[in-house]
This record gives C-alpha cells, sequence and structure tokens, in this order.
C-alpha cells in the first residue's frame, strides 16, 4: 500500500482551475520531486492534501484511509507536516517558540529531546534560540521552518519550494539537511523550482504544468529527458 | 498638588476599567483582524446581569460585599456565552468575506444588544446600590476609596493572569501562534476555530467584570453605556496599538489619567470656559492624534500587517 496515494484531483479557486486531474503517489520512505513552473499548481497540490484549501473532486488517501474531510488540525497527528512556501514563521515569536509550535499537536515526554536533536542538525538556531524569528536570515528562517516540521514527527514530509530566495551556498546547506533527514527513512515530497537540485537528490519526479502532471519518471531518466533538460534544467 | 494626586488616582481607577475593555477589542483584532464593535454592549450586559441579581438579592440579608460578588459570577458566564454567540453567529460565516462586511455586522450586533437591553430593562437610568463599605483612605494629601482599591487590585490581577496565560501556557502558545499565522497554527495542530471561540470568551469574561466595575463606581447602568465606554477603550485599543496586549494595558491606563488630569484641570486653564463635563472630548482628541502621528499606537506595529 502506497502512503500517499492521490487520484484525479480537481482543485479550483473560485472557478479558476489550479489543478486539473492529478494522480500522484508515495511509498513509504521514499524521495519524489515534483518540478514545474511558477504557477503550475505544486503549492496547491499540497495545499489541498493538508486540508487548507478545498478540493473539488477527487480522492485522497493517506494510509488507504480517504483523509479529505480531516480539518487541517488533526492530520499533522497522523503525521503530515508541510514546510511551506515562504516559511511561514511566526515572525514575532522567538526561533525556540516556533520550533517548540512543531510539537504542539504532541503529548509525549520526548519533545525537549527532540528540540536538542533539532538544535544538533542546525548549531545556528541553538545559538539564535531567544532571537524573534522574523529578524533571522532567509537561510536560517528556512532551518527554523524545516525544524519546527520535524518537531511534530511527521511521517510525511511536504516541502515547498525550500531553495525559494536561498543564495547557492544556503541552498547546498539546507539540501544537504534535508538528505539527513531523508537518511532516516521519512518519506518526502519535494517541490521545487530548482529541478536539478530536487531530482538530484530525490528518486522519482513528476513534472506539472497548467494543473497537469504531464511527465513522471525515475529521477535520473528526467535528468536525461530532453523536454525536461530544454524547460526545467536550462540546457 | 493635590488636585494632581487625586486626580491621577482617579485616573488609574478609570484606566484600569479601560484596560480590561481595551484588551478584549485587542484580543480580538489580534486573532482575525477584526474590531469587534459589539464589545462595549458586553460591557453594558455585565453591569446589567449584574444589577439583575443585585436586585434579585435584595431581600436576602447577605452582606453587600457578598451581594455583588454573586452578582459579577453570575455576569461573566452571562457574557461569555453572549460573546461566544456573536462569534458563532454574526462573524463565523464571514471570516472569508471582505473586511468591510464583519464590520458592518459588528455594529449591527451593537445595536441588536442594545435594543434588547433596552427591551428587557427599560430606557431609564438605574441605579446601582451601593453594596460596598464607603470607607476613603488618606494617600499623600489625596484620598482613595474602598471601591476604587478593589478595582485596581482586580484588575490589575485579572491582567497579570491575562499575560500569564497567554504568554506561558499551551492555550497562550496557540493564540499568539495563531495571530501570526492561522493557516501555518492549523498546519501545526491548532484547531483555530476554537482559539477563536476561546478568545472572545476570555474578552468577554473581562468585559463582564468591567461593566460591574463601571456601574458599581459610578451607581448607574444604562442600556447604551457601553457606547461611549467601547468607544473609549477601543481608543485605549489604538493608542496602546491594536493587537498588542500589553499595549491595551498600558493605552487604558494612560487614557484614564489623562482623561482625569484634564477634567480636574480644564476649568482653571480656560478660565471657567470648559468645565469637567468636557472630559468624553479627550478621549476622542487623543484618538486623532494618534491617527495622525503614530496610527500603530505606542507598542504596536502591526497595523497594515494583515492583508
Ligand atoms: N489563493 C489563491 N486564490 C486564487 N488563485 C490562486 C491562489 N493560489 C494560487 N492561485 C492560482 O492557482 C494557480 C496555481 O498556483 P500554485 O499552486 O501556487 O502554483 P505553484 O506552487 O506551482 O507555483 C496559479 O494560477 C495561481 O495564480
Ligand atoms: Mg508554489
Amino acid at each position: 500500500m502506497n502512503l500517499l496515494e492521490i487520484s484525479d484531483l480537481h482543485v479550483s479557486y473560485d472557478g479558476i482551475k489550479a489543478v486539473r486531474g492529478i494522480d500522484l503517489s508515495l511509498e513509504e520512505g521514499e524521495i519524489v520531486s515534483l518540478i514545474g513552473a511558477n504557477g503550475a499548481g505544486k503549492s496547491t497540490t499540497l495545499k489541498a492534501v493538508c486540508g487548507i484549501t478545498p478540493v473539488h473532486s477527487g480522492s485522497i488517501l493517506f494510509e488507504g484511509e480517504d483523509i479529505r474531510s480531516i480539518p487541517p488540525h488533526m492530520l499533522v497527528k497522523r503525521g503530515i507536516s508541510l514546510v511551506p512556501e515562504g516559511r511561514g514563521l511566526f515572525g514575532r515569536s522567538t526561533v525556540e517558540e516556533n520550533l517548540k509550535m512543531g510539537a504542539y499537536s504532541r503529548r509525549d515526554k520526548g519533545i525537549a529531546d527532540d528540540l536538542e536533536k533539532i538544535y544538533a542538525l542546525f548549531p545556528r538556531l541553538l545559538e539564535r534560540r531567544s532571537q524573534a524569528a522574523g529578524t533571522l536570515s532567509g537561510g536560517e528562517q528556512q532551518m527554523v521552518s524545516l525544524g519546527r516540521a520535524l518537531m511534530a514527527r511527521p511521517r510525511l514530509l511536504f516541502l515547498d519550494e525550500p531553495s525559494m530566495g536561498l543564495a547557492p551556498i544556503m541552498v547546498q546547506k539546507i539540501f544537504e539537511i534535508i538528505r539527513t533527514v531523508a537518511s532516516t527513512g521519512m518519506t518526502i515530497l519535494l517541490v521545487e523550482q530548482n529541478a536539478k537540485i530536487a531530482l538530484s537528490m530525490s528518486q522519482r519526479g513528476y513534472v506539472m504544468e497548467s494543473g497537469k502532471i504531464t511527465l513522471s519518471d525515475a529521477s535520473s531518466a528526467l535528468l536525461e529527458n530532453p523536454q525536461v533538460k530544454a524547460a526545467y534544467l536550462g540546457q | 498638588m493635590e488636585i494632581f494626586l487625586q486626580q491621577l488616582v482617579n485616573g488609574v481607577v478609570l484606566g484600569s476599567i479601560y484596560a480590561l475593555v481595551a484588551l478584549g477589542y485587542t484580543l480580538v483584532y489580534g486573532i482575525m483582524g477584526l474590531i469587534n464593535f459589539a464589545h462595549g454592549d458586553v460591557v453594558m450586559l455585565g453591569a446589567m446581569v449584574t444589577l439583575a441579581v443585585v436586585h434579585l438579592l435584595s431581600g436576602s440579608g447577605l452582606p453587600g460585599p457578598m451581594v455583588a460578588a454573586i452578582g459579577v459570577l453570575a455576569a461573566i458566564p452571562a457574557c461569555m456565552m453572549t460573546g461566544f454567540l456573536i462569534e458563532r453567529i454574526a462573524y463565523r460565516p464571514l471570516r472569508s468575506a471582505p473586511r468591510l462586511a464583519p464590520l458592518i455586522t459588528a455594529i449591527g450586533v451593537s445595536m441588536l444588544l442594545q435594543n434588547l437591553a433596552m427591551m428587557v430593562w427599560g430606557r431609564e437610568y438605574l441605579s446601582f446600590p451601593q453594596l460596598l463599605p464607603a470607607a476613603t483612605y488618606p494617600i499623600g494629601g489625596a484620598s482613595i476609596s474602598f471601591i476604587q482599591i478593589i478595582i485596581i487590585v482586580s484588575s490589575s490581577l485579572m491582567m497579570a493572569g491575562l499575560s500569564y496565560l497567554v504568554k506561558k501556557t499551551r492555550l497562550g502558545n496557540a493564540m499568539r501562534a495563531t495571530s501570526q499565522n492561522p493557516e501555518v497554527s492549523a498546519l501545526l495542530g491548532v484547531n483555530v476555530n476554537s482559539i477563536i471561540s476561546v478568545t472572545f470568551i476570555i474578552g468577554s469574561a473581562l468585559a463582564a467584570v468591567a461593566g460591574m466595575m463601571v456601574s458599581a463606581y459610578y451607581g448607574i447602568a444604562h442600556y447604551d453605556m457601553g457606547f461611549i465606554l467601547g468607544l473609549k477603550a477601543f481608543t485605549a485599543a489604538v493608542l496602546g496599538g491594536i493587537g498588542n496586549i500589553e499595549g491595551a494595558m498600558v493605552g487604558g491606563l494612560l487614557l484614564g489619567v489623562i482623561e482625569s488630569m484634564g477634567a480636574g484641570y480644564l476649568g482653571t486653564l480656560t478660565g471657567g470656559a470648559m468645565g469637567s463635563n468636557y472630559q468624553d472630548v479627550f478621549a476622542f482628541f487623543v484618538l486623532i492624534v494618534v491617527l495622525i502621528f503614530r496610527p500603530s499606537g505606542l507598542l504596536g506595529e502591526r497595523i497594515g500587517e494583515r492583508p
């Protein structure tokens, strides 16, 4: 059974069709890329799965169960976390408050330990733990957003353009950490406009255009695909 | 100097009440960017329910302070329920409507509450009996009455409690997160609808106590008393920076003191041309000055941040 199975998903905003019948699935432990130009419908797809944007039709199965009617605040308990586009930090709260909010849905005793693990993963954040998150650099903010999502101990992690607006060196750093996270066996759906880096670290990839999936293949094959090369890799 | 000190005491008392009411405006604004113009009428309801219970217990022989306490303990849940229902019925269906819609609805709810109160309690000014000892205590040439002490102490305690709740508890974390980004808060497991309900309920509980205080202090209650009081508390919230909790506290106290000083000195300054009956003008003068020179308020930073 697939961990996530999206079939014939349609989503629209006030009549504008943003997602037009896509199929997408993720197996447990996989890292999958979803690439496509700005406005293709990638973020809308993630938001629909998370219950923030209403679904017009289609089905979304998580562990075989249809989750369309589950309100967004209940999904995190089931193991779905999103690192939203633009990071979505609580800018006036401190770094540590942001990270702790990531564990809001948890009641177990492991929260303090997990916080230490996040600080081990991002030593920069330990130095800045009492600083307002809004005052951090873009890369540091992305670390907070990623750390906050991990604090929920997700089984399925959605990353929406983690490289957006970051300097190349920071992109390398963030993706190194995503690799580390992936190596723990977490299932990841990586949405990126930076197709090269996304495909280089995923096993499979989907290409989305104007609300539809136009290609789906092994990442290595997509990297060699002439269409992908021309449209997304600048070659 | 005695006048100054006396007006300072009076101003702090008045300001404590403004602060409690201002917190209701600021909490709701902080969470959902809405100015709940019906909030002042919830204050009125707090006064009216307290008074109704006080009348009910008038022949019971219970001591005055106990009657007052029972009155306010009845008013608190009544106002909490009212605040909860206002949000559920009037504002929630308009959550994604253009911002003008809930604003107009808020004014409608305010008129509805006033008219209901007028039907139940009439249009006359109702007198609030003296339930607390009339004792006064001298402080440095001025004097402070028993009820003034009660108002200052109990509102300080409530504000300290609220600060603790917002800063240190799980509920408070969820409230602060929701006020900054409701969508992301939901993704992290916050039930945003319940947080909004709780925010209205907390604001309304503070309003109930403020309503009881103001009518006991001035010895009077009236179905439209919430209008001016609400407007002044809103001014206090804007003065402090709407959406900011410390701002509401500071703004409330400051407005109370400004008003009280104005009332105390206006006659002298204008050679008797204007008396303390111009007191109300001060609040709105302050509002206009703040809106011109510092629209985000003394401690505020939030205005314009929301789409
Ligand atoms: N909140 C919204 N309201 C209306 N239209 C939207 C909204 N969000 C996105 N869209 C539209 O939906 C389409 C898909 O957007 P999006 O999912 O954000 O694309 P991507 O993430 O691939 O850049 C675009 O045409 C965009 O303009
Ligand atoms: Mg996007």
